[in-house]
């Protein structure tokens, strides 16, 4: 028993559902997508969950959702259920990724480069 | 000798009077016949009476001799009597003996581990006073007690040994399926479809594991799983409502940031599970229960409080003779059909590790369990572990973002992440799969394009000058510094946006880097 007690040494002995109390991020699924940018609003408190307190932490710049995810080794599904509670408390702004109508036309793009390409 | 002699004599007299006087009455009545009688019959009556004399004096000193016969046999009859009683009394004695003190302590000795032989042995009996026979009966009604005593108690054992060997292979399985369990959550992340029904599955998981746990623990095993290092106190209660069913019930408070040593974490975890577990069954679906954790002088004090129905005094001396008994051994016989583990459990775990347990009424009307964990299962040394990768070890201070990273202080975990995502090591690719994080820091990372759970991973960035100022100052760094976190992002907005790069930005860099360091 000794050699799988210590694979499991690696892991923590709370199970993802107790860190989302059960939800599994179905209904926050539209607020926020993988690019989606998060920056906090306020400090850490002592009577956070840890998690939400290590969101806050990081999100001092703006950080992405994949960003917080892969920091905190936890999946999307629990970072958005966790970013959803932060936003609903207002601790956090979630700013979405840079909108496709700010970008530039593909095809003004495509004009300019034949144009450079042309001189 | 003189009394000896002077009895048989006196007793003698009295016999001899009593054959010589109907032999002296008849011949006296010849006699007086005779004299009556007239002459010629006188010689016939004197025949007569001689004769008659005769056979009265034979009978009677036969009779004489029988009666003295007669007496001496009563007497060898009484001796006899009395040896015989007290042969009875003394096996009596000896077959109470047997029942009452000898077996019973022959056979404690027996469930003390002492072998058949060896107790047998100290039970033999050399008084003399009962025979052989008595000696060898007894002596068999010995063993062959014994050996139906021990004969039991093998078979208990070996019952015992396969229920804890059939919940061992099924932790084995249950903790099989948990990693792989985390491994589908990393890879399905993004789909909350799928990681819906992934949690539930985990959470079916992790209840039979903690049954198979409290089956191991009854038969008295260790729980399952060992910890090399300490666990933060918040995860050890955080692992305990993770093993029950409706752990949304439980509120956590904030806990002081202790960490519980290695070997203790498992038991606490399950003993915590056990107490939640019966304080959610216990108090109405829609009511909180209440954990926390506060310092003691002994230790540390794990308080679960439910709103439920108060416990009766007669209630709560039951639950608490049911862990009195627990901590006294237990014996899975015991435990009835529809058994009640939970304190049985918390009881044995208790006193295996030294834990105080404690049931209460409550203020808010339910029970309060008290479990107080010894000062020296308890570490204030910060806990390598973390509560999923971000946990207590961080602890929820508060940052002040200016501070800059103390030289030399210890690794922020974030720094080790940047180099070790990118090489697809813990992340997403296989959780746990790899032992230990094999690339270095100073590793180039290889680029993935992808993690396996479909995590879009940064390249490294290209542009150094933008990347350059993002080293905290003073603190020895990889030549290949990490960039900082959403940082190319912002700078891609900017540059996008038609922003030149502003010095502002690096010098947040820097800053947003140090409180990064704190952490």
């Amino acid at each position: 028993m000794s050699a799988p007690g210590q694979e499991w040494d690696e892991n923590s002995p709370e199970r993802l559902y107790v860190i989302t109390r059960g939800r599994s991020g179905l209904a926050e699924q539209t607020t926020f997508d993988l690019v989606t940018l998060i920056v906090s609003r306020s400090e850490p408190e002592p009577s956070m969950q840890p998690e939400h307190a290590a969101i806050l932490r990081l999100c001092g710049a703006p950080l992405s959702v994949a960003e917080i995810s892969a920091y905190l080794r936890l999946p999307i599904s629990v970072v958005t259920v966790l970013l959803a509670d932060l936003l609903a408390e207002e601790r956090i702004e979630a700013r979405s990724a840079v909108p496709q109508a700010i970008l530039p036309d593909r095809a003004l793009i495509e004009a300019v480069m034949h144009g450079l390409q042309k001189l | 000798m003189l009394r000896a002699g002077s009895s048989p004599g006196g007793r003698r007299s009295a016999p001899v009077l009593v054959w010589l006087l109907p032999t002296v009455v008849t011949a006296a009545a010849a006699f007086a016949a005779a004299s009556a009688a007239s002459a010629a019959a006188r010689t016939g009556v004197l025949w007569c009476g001689a004769v008659g004399t005769a056979a009265v004096a034979a009978v009677a000193a036969e009779a004489a001799r029988r009666g003295r016969a007669l007496v001496t046999l009563r007497r060898q009859y009484a001796e006899q009597e009395g040896e015989l009683r007290r042969r009875l009394a003394r096996q009596e004695a000896e077959t109470v003996r047997l029942a009452k003190v000898a077996l019973p302590e022959a056979v404690g000795r027996l469930q003390r581990g002492e072998f058949t032989e060896d107790v047998l042995k100290a039970y033999e009996s050399h008084d003399g006073v009962t025979g052989p026979e008595f000696q060898a009966a007894r002596q068999a009604v010995l063993r062959t007690v014994l050996e139906a005593v021990d004969n039991e108690e093998g078979m208990r054992e070996s019952a015992q040994r396969a229920f804890v060997n059939i919940a061992r292979r099924v932790q084995a399985i249950v903790h099989r399926q948990a990693q792989d369990l985390r491994e589908m959550e990393d890879r399905h992340g993004n789909d909350p479809a799928v990681f819906d029904d992934l949690l539930r599955l985990d959470h079916g998981n992790a209840l039979v594991g903690r049954l198979a746990d409290s089956i191991a623990v009854l038969g008295g095993a260790r729980p399952g799983r060992q910890w090399s290092r300490s666990v933060p106190l918040y995860s050890v209660l955080r692992g305990g409502m993770s093993r029950i069913l409706d752990y949304q019930r439980v509120e956590l408070h904030p806990v002081s940031e202790v960490a519980v040593v290695g070997p203790a974490v498992e038991p606490l975890i399950h003993a915590v599970a056990e107490l939640l577990d019966n304080a959610t069954r216990y108090s109405p679906p829609h009511t909180n229960v209440h954990l926390t954790a506060v310092e003691v002088q002994t230790g540390i004090a794990i308080e679960i409080e439910d709103g439920g129905l108060s416990l009766t005094e007669e209630g709560r001396a039951r639950a608490e003779r049911m862990l009195m008994e627990a901590q006294a051994g237990i014996d899975l016989n015991d435990l009835g059909e529809t058994p009640r583990l939970g304190l049985a459990v918390v009881g044995r775990l208790a006193q295996a590790y030294g834990f105080q347990v404690s049931l209460r009424p409550s203020a808010y009307g339910g029970v309060r369990a008290v479990l107080i964990v010894p000062q020296e299962l308890i570490t204030t040394a910060p806990a390598t572990g973390r509560a999923h990768g971000i946990g207590i070890a961080s602890g929820p201070r508060p940052v002040t973002p200016s501070v800059p990273r103390p030289a030399g202080g210890p690794r922020p975990w974030g720094s080790r992440t940047m180099a070790g995502i990118p090489a697809g090591s813990s992340f997403g690719s296989a959780a746990g799969a790899l032992p230990g994080r094999a690339p270095a820091d100073d590793e180039v990372p290889v680029v993935n394009e992808r993690t396996a759970n479909g995590l879009p991973q940064r390249r490294r960035h290209a542009a150094p000058s933008r990347t350059g100022p993002a080293k905290a100052p003073g603190v020895p760094q990889p030549a290949k510094a990490p960039v900082q976190p959403g940082m190319w992002l912002a700078a891609f907005h900017e540059g996008v946006n038609g922003h030149a790069p502003s010095t502002g930005a690096a010098g947040h860099t820097s800053d947003e880097s140090a409180g990064k360091g704190e952490q």
